[in-house]
């Protein structure tokens, strides 16, 4: 108990150091964050390995919260590392950006551990406020991050009513101690409470409907905080509140599974289409960011125990190559400058560290055997399938919409290794390899992709995913380490052809374009590759309804409150003599309202 | 010990050194077929091998500028996903009841891997027209994969709800083939179409199409690369058939006379793509999306609902 309080405290106290702190301080801010940080990863180790379970009225530390604090933790080390060397090309306000990271590690335990359902929103509502200031770090992204803070707040406030619904019904605000069933007697208020905390829950994590603030705020926010945040925090926190309240809080009805995966569903189809189209690098991986979404969904919204493994390791799994990838952008726009997809590539030469991760990281994504990102779409592929067993009808359209979106992934992210790190550039660079520190986290987020495709069902799985949800019943078959050791023996294989073939006589020369000579500001940018599928008549209206902003929540409302208030405006013209009017006209009907009820 | 017999099952059989001799066969057939369907002679039994070994001969060029890993590495990784996949058909139409490396979904996957690595390739040749092929051969993956992947989760529907190989193989061994109903036969009509589409042959040869980008990805290819990339797409013509021999037409068995009509079987959708390939002009990237993404899907998704009905 006391170590799941030091965890929490450590962040925040060396947040307020920080805070106060001078600003020309910056190696000791530097140097405090990353020592905080690395010692509450560590008490996060010790409490994963040495403690069971701890239930109380405040905490609840179980198999679930216990490895979504270990990847907090995690994550909150790579990217603190990340920032050491990056932050400098972004801001002044260093430690102000370092104290914000550590006090939103610190309020994600928080909200991670709690049992208490005022605690958890408490925690939840802090979250908010740091990734607001955290997005405004460079003080040019007021809209944005106002953006992201009424829509989380919003759903925030949604959650507090939902808390007091649960209140009213159970008279029982802890989590472990509540649970609903919605199949039987009276549902409809649980049946409103349960849809207030999807609410919150999607809003964090970036599912639709709720989704806009990602891809607005990607573009102005520093790129570590898109990395941390959306890319996998957020992820860990929206997906975990998403399967505490499906699989302990409440007990889902068939109405409710189906909202789950329509939405599930619309989001993997409509952001990666949205995706295939994107110029800029970060806006085109915050699409990214919000389809995966939709996997997990799917996943906990089949209800058996295969497909809710598969969302929380796919999860995981998006956690981690989605931080990497931003990562990765961000080393991009550190040598180069830009996020212009038009304007990069050929970059695979000069960063040839980077592009390899950026090509495991893609593939990941895009779910290829045998990385990591292909074992948890499997896992909620036969979840879906399952719930065919079971007689449910619509599972194929579920199914249809994963696998595809999984191809239009692989599309979008051909485009970018073409764009970014094949392919001509507009000029020549000159420039290595980035920073030690800024690789470091690149190159063990790509090991941990791998690591946890090949080894799939002898660490994560068996670490964290089975003790947090009991067995779950595969009935399909992946045997990734056999699989793996077969493509190396095919990879052997190719090579032993060179060896055999003729590689003596290995010539460099000018490429071949019918001849002639080709001028280098002639080349083909990856932007323009899908331009063809955008041109699909339905789909060219889909897409600029998209630009306009139609299906974007926040700029509908925005819209019609602005039109109400535009109306209400006209009430107040400044004269005295009308408020006092008002007032008066007010207090009569209140007297008359009143009498006739007494 | 399981784990050396599984390297020598992918090695010689019925791995590499079994498909790629089939392979060859294969190619040959396809351009024997070719030359008749043109009242030509064709070729001799051995040409494609004599191809196969001067190829390997060869001086190999690499394009100044390139990705020269990538470049190398592409023909391998295609070569590799395809011995796999034809590793785990061949393992499950011998022993139906032993699963190997994986299930239908996993076999879905990596037959996409061969497209991912003549993509890679024609990124990383540095050559407009390999990016173009390249792109459209992405967009050719993304429009044929909807209704392939709806027309073989039909056939998971039909064998009620069984995503392993060996499990479907059994069912029809049981029930007759998945394309004896209704829905089974549009499903597979459709998945035909696809496995045209995931060869690049004519008419969906958009990203080769050697007249307008003169073979796009494989443009600055030669010598050994070339070889390999030949071999593993001779390696494709032998596997994709079995494929849907095995999800739709009650496998490929090996006892007896059995052995004679699963042969046959093959040899008629081998048939069938070398006479579409021959007779059929190319479509344009562009009517190719529209082609698969609407009438071909529409009609997997009839097949679909068929299949809930029951016929």
């Amino acid at each position: 108990m006391n170590l799941i309080l030091l965890t929490i405290a450590i962040p925040l106290i060396a947040g307020f150091l920080i805070f106060i702190l001078p600003k020309k301080f910056t190696n000791i801010t530097k140097f405090l964050s990353t020592i905080s940080i690395l010692i509450s990863f560590i008490i996060n180790i010790i409490l994963f390995i040495n403690t069971e379970k701890i239930v109380n009225n405040y905490f609840m530390f179980d198999n679930l919260s216990k490895f979504i604090l270990l990847f907090i933790g995690l994550f909150a080390v790579f990217v603190i590392i990340y920032s050491l060397k990056y932050i400098e090309s972004v801001t002044e306000n260093i430690n102000m950006y370092f104290s914000y990271i550590l006090f939103t590690v610190s309020a994600s335990y928080g909200a991670a551990l709690a049992n208490n359902l005022i605690l958890l929103s408490v925690f939840w509502g802090f979250l908010g406020f740091t990734l607001y200031m955290l997005i405004n770090t460079n003080d040019n992204a007021t809209a944005e991050s106002s953006k992201a803070f009424i829509i989380i707040g919003a759903t925030d406030s949604l959650m507090i009513i939902g808390i007091g619904i649960l209140y009213y019904i159970t008279s029982s605000l802890n989590i472990s101690s509540i649970n609903i069933s919605l199949k039987q007697g009276p549902i409809f208020l649980p049946t409103i409470a349960f849809l207030t905390f999807v609410a919150a829950a999607f809003a964090k994590a970036g599912a639709m409907p709720f989704h806009t603030w990602i891809p607005d705020m990607s573009e102005k926010a520093p790129i570590p905080v898109t990395a941390f945040l959306p890319a996998s925090l957020d992820k860990l926190l929206g997906i975990y509140l998403l399967a505490r309240i499906s699989i302990s809080v409440f007990e889902l009805n068939s109405s409710m599974t189906f909202i789950l995966l329509l939405f599930g569903s619309i989001t993997i189809i409509a952001a990666v289409f949205m995706a295939l189209v994107q110029h800029d690098l970060r806006k085109l991986l915050s699409y990214h960011a919000i389809s995966q979404v939709g996997y997990m969904v799917l996943g906990i919204g089949t209800g058996n125990p295969v497909g809710i493994a598969g969302g929380l390791f796919h999860m995981l799994n998006h956690s981690i190559y989605k931080s990497n990838l931003f990562l990765i952008s961000g080393s991009v726009k550190y040598r180069t400058n830009t996020m212009n997809m038009d304007k990069l590539g050929g970059l695979a030469k000069y960063m040839p560290i980077t592009f390899i991760g950026a090509v495991i990281a893609s593939l990941s994504i895009s779910g290829v055997p045998p990385f990591n990102g292909f074992v948890s779409k499997w896992m909620v592929y036969q979840g879906l399938i399952d719930m065919g067993k079971a007689g449910s009808k619509l599972w194929i359209l579920w199914l249809v919409a994963a696998m595809f979106g999984s191809a239009l992934t692989l599309a979008s992210f051909m485009k970018v290794i073409y764009s970014v790190f094949l392919g001509r550039s507009e000029k020549k660079w000159s420039f290595g390899d980035v920073n030690w520190t800024m690789l470091l986290p690149i190159i063990f987020l790509s090991i941990l992709c791998v690591g946890f495709g090949v080894f799939a069902f002898a660490v994560p799985l068996k670490l964290f995913i089975i003790p947090a949800l009991g067995e779950i019943g595969l009935f399909g078959l992946w045997n990734s380490q056999m699989a793996t050791l077969l493509m190396l023996v095919g990879i052997a294989l190719g090579f032993l052809i060179y060896l055999i073939g003729n590689m003596k006589n290995v010539r460099e020369s000018d490429i071949f374009i019918g001849g002639e000579e080709i001028p280098s500001n002639k080349r083909v940018t990856g932007t323009e590759f899908y331009d063809s599928i955008r041109d699909i008549s339905i789909l060219d209206k889909i897409y600029k309804m998209a630009e306009k902003k139609y299906f974007d929540l926040y700029e509908m409302l925005k819209k019609f409150t602005f039109a109400i208030t535009n109306r209400l405006r006209l009430i107040h013209s400044g004269k005295l003599v009308a408020y006092i009017l008002w007032i008066f006209f007010g207090m009569a009907v209140l007297f008359i309202l009143l009498n006739i009820r007494g | 010990m399981e784990t050396l017999k599984s390297i020598l099952y992918f090695i010689v059989f019925p791995g590499f050194l079994f498909t790629a001799i089939a392979g060859i066969l294969v190619s040959w057939i396809d351009r024997k077929v070719t030359a008749l369907v043109q009242w030509r002679v064709g070729p001799p039994f051995m040409q494609p091998l004599y191809d196969f070994v001067k190829l390997l001969g060869k001086e190999t060029i690499i394009p100044r500028g390139s990705s020269k890993f990538t470049f190398l590495l592409s023909p391998v990784l295609s070569l590799t996903s395809i011995t796999i996949v034809s590793t785990m058909l061949w393992h499950t139409f011998i022993m139906p009841s032993k699963g190997f490396v994986g299930d239908l979904i996993v076999i879905v996957y990596l037959l996409v891997m061969p497209s991912i690595a003549i993509i890679l390739a024609g990124f990383s040749s540095a050559n407009p027209l390999s990016s173009i092929g390249a792109s459209r051969e992405m967009k050719l993956l993304l429009s044929y994969e909807l209704p392939f992947i709806i027309s073989v989760l039909v056939a998971v529907i039909n064998s009620g709800n069984e995503i392993l190989m060996g499990n479907i193989l059994m069912f029809q061994n049981n029930n007759g083939a998945i394309a004896g109903s209704l829905s089974g036969i549009l499903a597979f009509v459709v998945a035909i179409l696809c496995m045209q589409a995931k060869l690049a042959l004519v008419p969906f040869d958009a990203p080769e199409a050697e007249t307008e980008i003169t073979g796009g990805p494989f443009i600055e290819y030669s010598g050994t690369p070339l070889a390999i990339f030949k071999l593993s797409r001779w390696m494709l013509l032998f596997v994709l058939p079995l494929f849907l021999v095995g999800v739709f037409w009650g496998g490929f068995r090996i006892e007896g006379i059995d052995l004679l009509w699963s042969v046959l079987k093959y040899v008629a959708l081998l048939v069938v793509i070398i006479l579409i390939k021959n007779t059929a002009p190319r479509f344009r990237i562009d009517q190719v999306l529209k082609l698969f993404w609407g009438p071909i899907t529409f009609l997997a998704i009839l097949a679909v609902i068929l299949a809930y009905l029951g016929v």
